[in-house]
């Protein structure tokens, strides 16, 4: 069946993530009616990339709800939660869900975004298959719920004996550091663990990797590169499953050395979401193949977000998610639109670290982009501009972002750069210079005065008198009363200078040749 | 000695007018005038100036009338002239019905010129096809406040209310010179130790004042609401019980921005995050915070989903309704509020009545003394009324008053093409504007200092301009070519030539309204500082602070609604990499057709204020000519390279022939406000400029 000619039919989404809820209100807003969502958490959907904000305490979880069960129920949208799907028969199209519900579909949208990557790391999973309670992933609303409220009980209990409250943290991406952060934010000692030789390894290069190791220090964050975690021993042999104990632990890197610590939180990767399409027989690489149209190896079946592969990447990001959600919903509306890939702005969100990176930028390194950076370890600050045919084509930002709103349009609106501007937005504004304000300068906009005029008056109620400045908006007053002081002080007009800058004038004003007051005054030309 | 009111913006400042005798004539001298409480006596240039058209050699003083042959403007007699119009109207209206003559008003006529238009269309042409610049002015954020509080008057307080707030946050208003008394205020508020934040792309006067200002990228002043908003529920910022109370629909609201993380704003704004939560954290710590919006929120294919964004900020924080802080708009116009609540909108009668109403068209009926079902039905807005000019079933002819649309329209091209195709153009004005230029038939009229009326200011204080001089010889009241006209046209309704009885009759009119006019006389205007509406009665002391109980919805509470980003209708690409933004400057107002007549007033003439690095782009320096062009056509101008700018954007002031052929007529769908403050655009130069020392 052709989504295009004949709509949609069914639409049964696997998933209730940020893709998911992106795509069913995007339907909705296209006037499609029939749309079941499985969600496989409990929770309804909400902004997932705010987890470690909740975990830090910035956010309430009902603030990053994304909608209610009830907005779904308002807009006839059969939300079901904590549905766990067994197998999809894409013969039959058939959803089956774990307990034998059937739920039959004319077009399927798997969003199962990506589960969290373990390492091998000895001790990580009991014998009976569960997680080590000292262990916490990262990746659903329930695990930051328990992270967080194992995290409290802790601080509290710890508080209580004079302790401390110890974390470790297996994983330097993005969402590593920002966990690591709001545990450290909440008091906990926290370090992190990297199995590469530097931070962000997927997304920056090893120098400013090493810069934002360094300013993690600084925030009193070890950072253990280069080693990998081999075992985790449980200090506490004999305590029960569910028996809280604050006895440390050990987690023991591969150069030997043990870090004594009361919880780990794995963030070493995610990867796509892909078993229940794999089992179906679609076709899988790392993710669920989609070709332009974001419909997998099944016409009938379709992919968006982190569990889907476009042109041989997936992603992981929520702009690449909600692009597709969007796209599809208007495709399967009857848009003939297409997808050709996301440009993608990954921004840590951390209190006190500031890191951006846009787009890929060893990928665009590799295929000759030129490379303008800027270091300085001792600020802690490495920026990289990586620019191909004039443009920002990807970028890193370590500890300065000062300029990131206007890199950011550069990049996303492919602006053509002069040679010097990529080194110019690195280097920063120039400092202002203060301007002596010469006689024909003006001074008062609003009664149009220049500093000429104010000079040849003895007091401020002369000035008001005679030539109305700082009458209208007041803003002149301070350079007005400036101007008078010096010349009381100096007697003469000339040495005097204030520094305030002349209201709204061209730059280069100041350095004209004077002319004479009498012709500068009113009208300039 | 006359105590009257400037002619300019919506601050409408107290002034003393003085004629003198002098070589030449009469001259107006501006004294300052220190009761009137919003200005205190101060005035910026343009005020203090105000009295230069008196006796200025391009003063029109005798009706035009253009020879179809030659095509030459002659001077005519005025009942030669009237006639002319009256016969033309009617052989039009004969010809192609009542909606083949349309009126073009404005929003710098007084109360009385605006109701007595409205009544003129609607009566005694029997035309739906009447609007006002005002559309181009304040119409988002008339339609914000409508929906949200049931009620549109810009500052639902009194100016001075600013000084007692804890914050303001300025959403692209650059009042210090657009309305420089304003800025003493703002000065007062952070001298108290309020803080306050400017949003605009530029760094202006205003900007300079700030403690926190944010440059978004122009266009996205919606999403940097969001992204505060958001932050704001996340950091249990919100006034919940005031929420629940005198709220509906914000649920939909927070759930709406729990998308809308600082990160995401920074990427669509150019706000970068950090930024915006500073200025959250602000706003969470303080009791009373004021949101002013202006042009720069407003003009805006999304300008009403902007106004209302902002208006949820001030909802969420409990502000609208509490002593010193809130939500208003700073009206642009001199009478951009009394301006359109009195009938020259194509939708609205008298009062704010809308032209739907069967109870609102019964009662204005009745004043009129015609039947309710002679009155026209909505017409079309603002720009779809000229783009429809001399088109198969749009009007043919057009009478304006108060409006230099050559100059001001966007996409001003094409307005101007609509306007030549016109087979009656019929123009009342002071001098020969650019509109006038083209008319068949020139009218000229008395300005502000020649005639009294009552002017509502962006406070919704009513205040009066009263006459200081005669006006000049040949030259006549709008009041007088509206009753003139009527009275050809064969209508018998009343057309008042004193403004004093029509204001009588407009308060009748209004009396029942949303703008409730009917307790207002001169007298009491004089006697009070002018009175604040609603004023339903004599005795009623008018109403300066609105919402305090409750909100002018039918249950009561004020409407969260939920809006989204969509951004700009035309954005940036190869072809036209820059953003362009437009404005005003301090020494010009509006189209210029007054200021830049005026001697003592600096015309620099139109120029582009670009970034350093983007000057370095194209290789201009400060004072080369540069071309900007967009998909509508182009201007040279001579280049201002400063580095208060987004590099990313460009500024062209509106005063002058040229910035609207540029800009974008893409309509906001609620307010059908066009798209000034945003489009895409091309910056080459010229030429450069002639430097000393150079050969």
């Amino acid at each position: 069946m052709s989504a295009l000619t004949a709509g949609p039919g069914k639409v049964v989404v696997v998933g209730s993530g940020m893709a998911a809820n992106r795509l069913v209100e995007s339907l909705v807003s296209h006037g499609v009616d029939d749309i079941t969502v499985l969600g496989g958490e409990r929770h309804a959907p909400y902004n997932r990339i705010l987890l470690s904000a909740v975990l830090e305490g910035t956010h309430s979880v009902d603030a990053i709800t994304l909608r209610t069960p009830q907005w779904y129920a308002d807009h006839g949208v059969d939300l079901r939660l904590d549905a766990r799907v067994d197998r999809l028969e894409v013969t039959d199209r058939t959803v089956v869900l774990v307990g034998g519900t059937v739920v039959p579909y004319d077009t399927l949208v798997l969003a199962t975004g990506s589960l969290p990557t373990l390492p091998p790391i000895r001790g990580l999973v009991r014998l009976d298959g569960r997680l080590h309670d000292r262990l916490h992933s990262f990746r659903h609303l329930d695990d930051c719920l328990r992270l967080s409220a194992d995290v409290a009980g802790r601080l509290a209990r710890a508080e209580a004996t004079g302790g401390d409250v110890r974390a470790v943290v297996v994983g330097g991406g993005l969402l590593g550091l920002q966990v690591a952060r709001a545990l450290s934010i909440r008091g906990v000692l926290t370090e992190i663990v990297e199995g590469s030789e530097h931070l962000l390894r997927s997304h920056v290069g090893a120098p400013a990797g090493t810069i934002l190791a360094r300013n993690l220090k600084r925030l009193d964050t070890p950072v253990y590169t280069g080693a990998r975690a081999v075992s985790f021993t449980d200090g506490a042999a004999g305590a029960g499953p569910d028996e809280p104990s604050d006895r440390r632990c050990g987690l023991t890197l591969d150069n030997g050395h043990t870090l004594e610590t009361d919880l780990v939180v794995i963030t070493a990767g995610v990867r796509p979401s892909v078993a229940l399409g794999r089992r179906a027989g679609l076709d899988v690489r790392r993710g669920l193949v989609v070709d332009d149209t974001l419909t997998t190896s099944d016409p009938a079946v379709h992919a968006i977000g982190d569990c889907a592969e476009h042109d041989g990447r997936t992603s992981g990001f929520v702009p690449s998610a909600w692009e597709q959600a969007e796209l599809l919903a208007a495709r399967l509306a009857g848009e003939d639109v297409r997808y050709d890939g996301s440009r993608v702005v990954a921004r840590l969100r951390a209190t006190d670290l500031d890191v951006a990176v846009l787009g890929e930028p060893e990928r665009e390194v590799a295929a000759g982009g030129e490379v303008v950076e800027i270091a300085n370890p001792i600020a802690g600050t490495h920026r990289r501009l990586v620019v191909r045919n004039h443009r920002i084509v990807a970028a890193t930002m370590v500890g300065d972002l000062s300029r990131i709103g206007l890199i950011t349009q550069l990049f996303d609106r492919r602006t053509v750069l002069a040679p010097h501007e990529p080194g110019d937005l690195l280097l920063g504004d120039a400092p202002v210079r203060p301007v002596v304000l010469t006689d024909e300068a003006e001074v008062c906009a609003c009664a149009g005065v220049t500093a000429g005029r104010i000079r040849a008056c003895s007091s401020l109620e002369t000035v008001r008198e005679t030539t109305r400045a700082t009458t209208g908006c007041g803003g002149c007053a301070p350079t007005v009363r400036q101007l008078l002081a010096q010349r009381a002080t100096t007697g003469s007009a000339r040495a005097a200078a204030p520094t305030a800058r002349p209201q709204q004038r061209p730059e280069e004003r100041t350095e004209e040749s004077p002319e004479s007051p009498e012709n500068t005054e009113g009208n300039l030309r | 000695m006359t105590d009257t009111h400037c002619p300019y913006c919506s601050l409408q400042c107290g002034m003393t007018l003085a004629p003198r005798r002098a070589r030449g004539g009469a001259v107006l001298e501006v004294r300052a005038r220190p009761d009137f409480p919003v200005n205190e006596g101060a005035l910026c240039r343009k005020g203090w100036t105000a009295g230069g058209l008196r006796g200025h050699r391009e003063r029109l003083t005798t009706p035009l009338v253009r020879d179809r042959a030659t095509g030459e403007l002659s001077a005519v007699g005025w009942d030669e002239a009237l006639d002319l119009v009256a016969e033309r109207i009617t052989e039009l209206r004969t010809a192609s019905g009542d909606d083949s003559v349309a009126v073009f008003g404005g929003g710098g006529l007084t109360n009385e010129k605006a109701y007595l238009l409205g009544k003129f269309a609607r009566v005694a042409l029997g035309t739906s096809q009447i609007d006002y610049n005002g559309r181009w002015c304040m119409s988002s954020a008339a339609s914000a406040a409508n929906q949200a509080f049931g009620v549109d008057r810009g500052l639902p307080f009194p100016l001075s209310d600013v000084e007692q707030a804890d914050v303001v946050v300025l959403v692209g208003s650059n009042l210090a010179e657009t309305m420089p008394p304003a800025a003493r205020h703002l000065d007062r508020l952070r001298e108290r130790g309020g803080r306050l934040v400017v949003i605009d792309p530029r760094l202006t006067t205003t900007g300079e004042r700030a403690d926190h200002l944010l440059q978004p990228v122009p266009g996205t002043d919606l999403p940097v609401a969001l992204g505060l908003l958001h932050l704001l529920d996340a950091a249990g910022a919100l006034d919940e019980e005031y929420l629940a109370e005198r709220t509906t629909g914000f649920d939909d609201v927070r759930r709406s921005v729990a998308g809308w993380w600082p990160e995401r704003v920074e990427r669509v704004s150019g706000i970068a995050a950090d930024d915006l939560r500073a200025v959250a954290a602000l706003l969470a710590g303080s009791e009373r915070v004021m949101v002013l919006t202006a042009r720069g929120a407003e003009q805006h294919s999304q300008g009403t989903a902007t106004v209302l964004a902002w208006i949820n900020v001030a909802l969420g924080l409990g502000m609208c309704g509490k002593p010193f802080a809130g939500y208003g708009c700073l009206t642009g116009q001199g009478n951009g509020q009394g301006g359109r609540e009195h009938g020259q909108k194509s939708d609205q009668l008298p009062g704010y009545r809308m032209i739907d109403d069967p109870a609102a068209r019964a009662h204005v009926a009745g004043v009129w003394g015609v039947d309710p079902d002679s009155l026209p039905g909505p017409g079309r807005s603002a720009y779809e009324l000229l783009d429809a000019l001399g088109t198969d079933g749009g009007p043919r002819g057009l009478l304006v008053h108060g409006s230099n649309i050559v100059v001001s329209a966007p996409h001003a091209t094409q307005v101007t093409k609509r306007l030549e195709s016109l087979d009656l153009l019929v123009v009342a004005d002071i001098v020969m504007s650019e509109t006038a230029a083209l008319a068949d038939v020139v009218l000229p009229v008395t300005q502000w200092a020649e005639e009294s009326g009552t002017m509502t200011n962006l406070e919704g204080r009513v205040i009066l301009r009263e006459q200081a001089v005669a006006p000049p010889e040949g030259v006549r009241s709008d009041l007088d070519v509206i009753a003139g006209l009527a009275s050809r046209l064969g209508c018998d309704a009343s057309f008042p030539l004193d403004p004093e009885e029509a204001f009588a009759e407009l308060a009748l009119a209004s009396a029942g309204g949303r703008a409730d006019y009917a307790g207002i006389t001169y007298d009491r205007i004089r006697a009070e500082q002018g009175v604040f509406w609603p004023c339903p009665d004599r005795d009623h002391p008018g109403t300066p602070r609105l919402f305090a109980d409750e909100f002018a919805t039918a249950d009561g509470r004020a409407r969260a609604r939920v809006v989204d980003h969509a951004g700009a209708a035309e954005q940036p690409d190869a072809d036209y990499p820059v953003h362009l933004t437009t404005g005003r400057v301090l020494a010009q107002y509006q189209s210029g057709a007054q200021t830049r007549r005026i001697t003592d007033l600096v015309d620099e003439g139109v120029f582009v204020e670009l970034h350093p690095m983007l000057a370095g782009r194209i290789g201009a320096r400060d004072g080369d000519q540069v071309e900007v062009s967009t998909r509508r056509g182009a201007l040279k101008a001579s280049a201002r390279v400063v580095s208060t700018i987004r590099p990313d954007t460009i500024f062209v002031p509106f005063h002058w022939v040229g910035a609207n052929r540029l800009t974008n007529d893409a309509l906001d769908p609620m307010s059908r406000m066009p798209e000034f403050k945003v489009c895409a655009a091309a910056i080459r130069t010229v030429a450069p400029a002639q430097r000393v020392g150079a050969s």
